[in-house]
């Protein structure tokens, strides 16, 4: 009888046991975007320091770097140098855009004043294209290739090997 | 020089729209995600209810299984607006759910649609219900023999000890105590 409960139990037990260890080092919260592989929602919005509005689909045939941050978020402000750099480096090979996430203008143009402004930083107060591109929250950043296909997203602070890497996924360049 | 390029570049993309790059002023981004409005204009009056029940059916990304109705995070108020203002463009809730479903995945939805995998979610507890039911059936289940049911309650045999030997003195002690017998042995019948 205790034989029976044992495997009874084991059986029951081992499969629970496998999906846990399986799952083990995986973020719960981490959601694969749907949007990889799919063109990037098109968006018009103002840079934060004023200007006519950046059209995403103008920007075709360049790859896109597309950066959601606030200047509260403190892996946004560790990134920051790393794809300031990257943005001075490609020069226009790639569009570096930031777009400020929950955030206010004045705040963002005091940091960048601070930190260094290499690429345009675009308001989107409604949040509308936060959404559209389903961001959970900052830093998260939207690789696009030439075409205007969304190749990969990368959540937190992004070093400079990790961009390097997706920015080569967005030129077409196999990993 | 260098960062001057990209900065003119990027002024001569913004000068010239693209066709598709709507100004998001109405719900264009939208259409072209889940087509046009499928359902007829909402009164004023219905607008809230609607578009109450529709943020119940959204998770808020940024919280902890609450709806986009409920939460009051900043990101759930904006989805909510985004909610309301598709609404009242006509779009039914299937729209409304398509198009968050389009950038957040089916995670965003807080009752999972009957498909693929899903259908484990809604049908198992029944599954589980019922081989359960199956196994309390089986255990309980009488003489395959037809023969009359017997109690569980049949009578116990007092003399008998239990076979791991550890536990046998103690056995002995509780029938000294409970029925006086020397030892725990039952004593002999005497003859009547």
């Amino acid at each position: 009888m205790n034989r029976k409960v044992l495997g009874a139990g084991l059986a029951l037990a081992l499969p629970l046991l496998v999906i846990l260890f399986a799952n083990l080092g995986r973020d719960p919260h981490a959601v694969e975007s749907p949007l990889i592989g799919h063109p990037a929602p098109p968006f018009s919005l103002s840079p934060v320091e004023g200007g006519p509005p950046v059209f995403l689909a103008s920007l075709k045939g360049r790859p896109v770097v597309l950066n959601f941050w606030a200047t509260w978020c403190i892996p946004c402000i560790e990134e920051h140098a790393a794809l300031a750099s990257a943005a001075e480096r490609t020069g226009n090979d790639a569009q570096f855009l930031g777009v400020v996430y929950e955030d206010e203008a004045p705040q963002v143009q005091r940091f960048l004043e601070q930190h260094g402004k290499a690429y345009p930083s675009l308001l989107d107060g409604d949040g509308k294209t936060a959404i559209a591109y389903g961001v959970y929250g900052v830093p998260e950043t939207y690789f696009i290739d030439t075409q205007g296909t969304i190749v990969a997203k990368f959540v937190g602070p992004l070093d400079p090997p990790t961009l390097e890497a997706h920015l080569a996924l967005a030129r077409g360049q196999k990993p | 020089m260098t960062r001057l390029f990209p900065a003119l570049l990027l002024a001569a993309a913004t000068a010239t729209p693209g066709p598709s790059s709507g100004g998001r002023d109405a719900t264009d981004g939208v259409r072209a995600v889940v087509g046009a409005p499928r359902g007829g204009p909402v009164t004023a009056s219905d607008l809230d209810a609607r578009t109450k029940e529709v943020a119940a059916l959204l998770r808020c990304p940024v919280c902890q299984g609450l709806s986009v109705a409920d939460s009051p995070a900043t990101m759930a108020m904006k989805m909510k607006a985004e909610v309301r203002e598709m609404v009242a463009a006509g779009y039914d809730q299937d729209q409304v759910l398509a198009y968050f479903e389009r950038s957040y995945g089916e995670f965003v939805r807080l009752k999972p649609p009957l498909r693929g995998v899903n259908w484990l979610v809604w049908f198992a507890p029944l599954m589980g219900l019922l081989v359960g039911g199956g196994v309390v059936a089986w255990a309980l289940r009488g003489p395959k023999d037809g023969a009359p049911r017997t109690t569980t309650s049949a009578p116990l045999d007092v003399d008998a000890l239990p076979e791991d030997p550890a536990l046998v003195p103690y056995v002995l002690k509780v029938r000294e105590l409970a029925y006086g017998w020397p030892a725990g042995v039952r004593p002999k019948a005497e003859p009547s």
